[in-house]
Order: C-alpha cells, then structure tokens, then sequence
C-alpha cells in the first residue's frame, strides 16, 4: 500500500514538477490559442443566431465571464479562510489576486450584459435577479480591495480585515441571489446547463472553447498578480529588515 | 457569562455617559424622514407603500452611527488592546459589544417607529412590524459589530463602514421591506420573507460569533 502511494506521488511529482516549472511558457501559449480560437469561432465560425442576431455572439464572452468570475470570487474566499487559519501571507497575495481578476471579469460581465440588453430588451439595465447578484458581488469585492489597501503588502491586520470581509462576502452569494430572485426576475433562462441543451452544437462548441479560452487567460492572470503581489510581500520583508539592521 | 455583564455594563455606562453615539443617531434618523418626506413629497403620495423601505434605510443608517462608535473610543485610546490581552475571551467582548448595540439601536428604533406612527398616520406599533424589526436588527448589529471592530485610521472609518457593509447587507434590507410590508398588509408576497429574514439574522450572527475572534489576533 505504501509503495503505490510512493510510485503515485512520485509519478505527480514527475508529471506536476515540469509543469509548473515551465507555467510562464505553457498558460501564455495555450491562452493565445485558446483566445484566438474563441475569436475565430464567436465571430466566423458559429452560425448567426436567427431572432438576436450578431448582438448574440457577445454570450460568448458574457457567459464564461459571468461564471468563471464566481470561482475567481471562491478562490479569494478560500485563500482568505486559509490566511485566518494560519496566517501565511502568501495566501493573501492569492485571495488579493484573484479578487482583482473577479472584479475584471464581472465587469465584463456587467458591461457585455448591457450592451446586449440594449438591442434585446430594449433597455440597459433591469433589476433582474442575476444581473443584480453579480452587482452586489462587484460592490462587495470592491470594498474588499478597498479595505486591502489600507495597508501595504505586508500588513497582516489589513489582510485579516480584508479576508474576513472576502469570506463573509462569498457566503452571502446564495443569500443574496434568493433575496433577488424573489424579488423579482427577468433573466433569460440558463441554455448551458440544462439536460437537453436548447443551443445548436456549433454555438455549444465554441461556448466551450470561450470557457477554456477564460479559464487559462484568468489561471495566468492571477498566478502572474499573485506572483507579484508575492514579490511585494518579499520586498517589503528585506527592506524591513535592512532598516533594521542600520539602525 | 459574568465577563459578558461586565463588558456590557461598560459599554452602556460609557454611552450613557457620552450620549453623542445614540444621540446623533436617532437625530440623524429624524432628519432623514424629513429628507424622504420633502424628496418624495409624502404629503401628496401614498405614503403606505413607500413606509417600509423608508423605515428600513433610516434603521440601516442610523444602525451604522451606533455600531460604527462601539469600537471607536476604544481603539483611540488604546483600551481595546487591553481589552484583548485580558482574560476576558473575545466572544465575551463580542457578546458585550453585540447586546450594547442592540439596546442602544432598539431604543432608537423604537422613537423612529412612533415617530413614523405620528407622522405617516400608520400603526407601526404592531407585534408583527415589531418582530419583524427585532429579527432584522439582530441580523444587522452582528455584522456590523463584527465589521466596526476592524481599526481603520480615523479618516477613512466614517466612509468605509458604510461602504463594506451596505452591499453584504442587501438580502437583510430587501427582506425586512417586504416582510415589513406584509406585516402593515401593504402587499401580500408568496415568499416566505421573515423564514429568510431569521435564517440571515442567524447566519449573521454564528458568522459574527466565529470571525470575531480572528479579527483581533494578536
């Protein structure tokens, strides 16, 4: 039993190592392919939707958007759950990384939405229950930036603050998404996730390949923050200690 | 239990004292019913419908003058500090802080609602508007407890309580209007507002009891 668990952890480590090693090279390369294929396939290759129109062909930005921006949201709530467990600053780089690229994406949401909107409901903006969930959820990782910088990059009580509110804020989402469901709703029912999905399959394909093309584009965007916001945190550390040790 | 009652006692002593947090509060909350009735000119519209959202964005407002004080002397004068280095466990100091804002925001609720019931010639004296009030409140004075005990500098503390708390708050102000409204029997909603009006009130609150803790950790 031990020596499975040995042969499978080395076989990780013989297969994770080199990845991880070469991440500037592999994110970069596979988010140009997957961006420019997404590119071709939202605006030549996927037929031209009969009711909408070109309008339409904004889903495929506005979908993966929309719902790749709620893991971006869940790995600062995770990060920030793990900083108040053990206090590893590194998490925080994570947590503030990721809510940055959060903020990015529900704005394209945002912004895709009402551009959409427009021509098809006639309005930009309705108090829609989706629609209003992904505003609180802008609103609040807002302040969460906001209350992260209040301090530098080094400042654990900053990044406590921050990551409580990180966490409070993720597990209002279900609370807030029912209180404005209830409220009311006008959002076009999901075609994605249904058992018998109601979009032709080359609109489906090429959905999919947005939701790669987002998904290794947001992956590189955080690792590169988190990466810097990582160096900060380093920077900060030696010039701490070279004041020290002048004085 | 014991250490709750002395934080507690404290607390009230030194807002009985001061007066300036309850005060300014409840005067805030009268001047912004002023405000909503030259705004929306209450004299001339059905004044029923707008009543709730009026009561709640008052009780909201003036919520965050009484919680954003609670923290505030303490933590210019260093006693919070010593506070935490005390025996007393945290939870007690959240418990004390928590049952001292509820007191000091039910008082002050409680002048808003007869003064809306003399103004708005509307009986919001009932037992169920007045359930309906407590549940938010216990909800919205954990949170803000929890989130008035962060120590921002002094000049951003008036902008940022307000701007963390209002969007978490959300699904507490849209529930306590329209359980609120169905209360007076201004509208008559299918979902079950006061079922989810508790349900984040208790959530609210086991969360203040968990963070509160992590939020001064030395």
């Amino acid at each position: 039993m031990t020596s499975i668990k040995i042969t499978i952890l080395e076989l990780g480590n013989w297969f994770l190592q080199p990845l991880w090693h070469s991440r500037w090279i592999i994110l970069p390369v596979i988010t140009s392919i997957c961006v420019m294929a997404m590119l071709i396939g939202a605006v030549i290759a996927a037929p031209r939707e009969i009711i909408e129109g070109d309008v339409q062909r904004l889903m495929y930005i506005h979908v993966p958007s929309a719902i790749i921006s709620y893991l971006a949201f869940g790995i600062t709530a995770v990060a920030s759950a793990i900083l108040l467990i053990n206090g590893k600053l590194y998490w925080d780089a994570i947590a503030r990384a990721s809510a940055g690229i959060g903020l990015l994406l529900t704005f394209f949401a945002l912004s895709t939405g009402a551009i959409w909107g427009k021509p098809i409901w006639g309005i930009y903006w309705t108090w829609d229950a989706r629609l209003t969930t992904t505003l609180v959820l802008f609103l609040i990782y807002s302040s969460y930036l906001l209350v992260r910088n209040l301090g530098n990059a080094n400042d654990t009580r900053a990044a406590r603050y921050a990551a409580i509110v990180g966490l409070i804020g993720y597990l209002d989402i279900p609370l807030i998404h029912f209180s404005v469901d209830w409220w009311r709703t006008l959002h076009p029912q999901r075609i994605v996730f249904d058992i018998r999905p109601s979009l032709p399959t080359e609109m489906l394909i090429v959905l999919g390949i947005a939701f790669l093309a987002v998904l290794s584009l947001v992956l590189w965007l955080i690792l590169l923050s988190a990466t810097t916001e990582y160096l900060h945190q380093q920077v900060g550390k030696l010039s701490g200690d070279l004041d020290q040790m002048e004085s | 239990m014991r250490n709750i009652f002395i934080v507690l006692k404290k607390d009230l002593q030194i807002a009985w004292r001061d007066k300036t947090g309850w005060l300014s509060s409840f005067i805030f909350s009268v001047i912004l019913i002023f405000i909503y009735a030259f705004a929306f000119d209450l004299a001339k519209t059905n004044s029923e419908l707008l009543l709730p959202g009026i009561l709640w964005t008052t009780f909201l407002f003036s919520g965050i003058i009484v919680c954003n004080q609670s923290f505030q002397q303490e933590s210019a004068t260093g006693t919070l500090d010593a506070m935490i280095a005390s025996p007393i466990s945290q939870t007690s100091i959240f418990f004390g802080k928590f049952f001292c804002n509820l007191i000091s925001l039910s008082i002050v609720q409680f002048m808003i609602v007869v003064l809306g019931t003399i103004m708005f010639q509307v009986n919001l004296l009932k037992i169920e508007v007045i359930l309906v009030i407590f549940l938010g409140t216990i909800g919205f004075v954990s949170l803000a407890t929890l989130l008035s005990a962060f120590e921002y500098r002094e000049r951003f503390r008036a902008v940022l309580l307000p701007v963390i708390e209002l969007p978490i708050l959300i699904p507490l102000l849209l529930a306590g209007v329209q359980a609120s409204s169905s209360a007076l029997e201004i509208s008559n909603t299918s979902s079950p507002w006061l079922i989810f009006l508790a349900i984040f009130s208790l959530w609210g609150f086991l969360g203040s009891i968990l963070l509160f803790p992590l939020v001064n950790e030395k």
